[in-house]
């Protein structure tokens, strides 16, 4: 009866396994996409600004909308123009600063994209993603 | 009032039968684009196969990267349209993939999610992109690795640096693949230099950074402040629209 039991349960297990890897495979791409950014990549606002001078802020977002306004002191360095934009932030890039990437949302994923840049191409170490993005840093200045 | 009752229902009913919907005929593209492709647009397509007609409320895009543009604001029953996705390549490389949201005032479809996969050629992948030496680290060579992508067959790499502070040495290590050798001449002051790699069979360039970092002060020569490295940076760095006020500094705010 037990064997029986657990032959059933075996079997059920193996069912439910082939549309999961199915999707698995089917969705191998967009689960980067989809997952939430590890806490250990975020920083809020007042994490970032309580980091000074040894922050750099990277602002991921198109050129037009980073002319239009963006943190003081902040870095244009968007994928677009990745290859021309890369040399000015590494020209004020150092070892002990921490970098902080914001886009325009917390749905916007240029941040998350520009940060994986940092950290896989650059390999550099101490790369965050602003949560909340420009949105949260503007709430904090009214 | 029994004319009445039977307006009443007859509405009901024909608000009960009377139905818009929206059906797409893919709501999930995958496209792949030449290497000198500079967008990639995918073509959603729709019919309305209902009896009332489907209003598009909003139409967002997961990134300023990709612009979506409906034909018209309103579909009566039985036409067909499109929304087109535009992913702005530029220097993006690999798998990308945006999403495109479609609201509506259909019932039955409030919100679709369109879903835009574009496979953007890998024609050089460099790895790391930066090298650096702090300033106690002897100024042993470092390595810059370089995969050409199998439809992009590379059999010589030209590597120039924009100072003369660092020397670079270039060596195919296989098919497609080279090892770029990079070394500092000297660690007494801060220096940096944009190494342009440019493959043979293309006029397109690609780029790397290195940098001599955080020299003790007892190295850096009068007149040299360590935050001031010297890097060239090409003047198409700032976009034309920026104010010289954005122009970026390595200060925080």
């Amino acid at each position: 009866m037990k064997s029986l039991l657990l032959r059933q349960a075996l079997v059920l297990v193996a069912l439910a396994l082939v549309p999961a890897i199915g999707q698995a495979i089917y969705y191998r791409d967009r689960v980067s996409w989809q997952t939430p950014i590890p806490a250990s990549e975020l920083v809020t606002v007042a994490q970032a600004r309580s980091w000074g001078e040894s922050a750099i802020w990277v602002d991921a977002r198109q050129d037009e909308e980073f002319a239009r306004d963006h943190v003081p002191g902040a870095i244009l360095l968007n994928e677009d123009r990745w290859n021309d934009l890369l040399p000015q932030f590494l020209a004020a890039w150092s070892p002990e600063k921490k970098v902080v990437v914001y886009c325009s949302a917390q749905s916007c994923n240029a941040a998350r994209e520009v940060a994986k840049r940092l950290r896989d191409e650059a390999q550099l170490k101490n790369v965050f993603v602003l949560e909340g993005g420009w949105e949260a840093w503007i709430k904090t200045k009214q | 009032m029994k004319t009445r009752i039977l307006t009443l229902a007859l509405s009901m009913f024909i608000a009960a039968v009377a139905r818009a919907e929206l059906k797409w005929e893919q709501t999930q593209l995958e496209l792949h684009p030449a290497a000198n492709d500079k967008e990639t647009v995918g073509h959603f397509k729709y019919q309305n196969t209902g009896d009332k007609p489907v209003r598009f409320k909003s139409v967002r895009t997961s990134c300023g990267c990709t612009i979506a543009q409906t034909q018209k604001e309103e579909v009566p029953p039985g036409e067909k349209g499109e929304i087109t996705a535009t992913l702005k390549i530029g220097d993006r490389t690999g798998v990308q993939i945006k999403n495109v949201t479609v609201e509506t005032d259909d019932p039955a479809n409030v919100v679709t999610v369109l879903t835009l996969k574009a496979v953007l050629p890998v024609l050089l992948e460099i790895k790391p992109t930066f090298v650096y030496w702090e300033g106690a680290e002897a100024p042993k060579p470092k390595t810059i690795t370089v995969h050409a992508g199998k439809d992009f067959p590379v059999k010589e790499l030209k590597v120039t640096s924009s100072s003369p502070d660092f020397q670079t040495k270039v060596e195919q290590v296989g098919n497609g693949e080279f090892k770029i050798d990079i070394e500092p001449k000297q660690m007494t002051h801060p220096a940096a230099t944009t190494l342009t790699i440019q493959p043979d069979n293309s006029p397109r360039r690609f780029y790397a950074g290195a940098r001599v970092t955080n020299v003790p002060a007892q190295n850096v020569p009068v007149g040299v402040r360590p935050q001031n490295v010297p890097v060239s940076v090409p003047p198409q760095n700032v976009p034309a629209n920026v104010p010289a006020k954005n122009v970026p500094t390595p200060s925080n705010s």
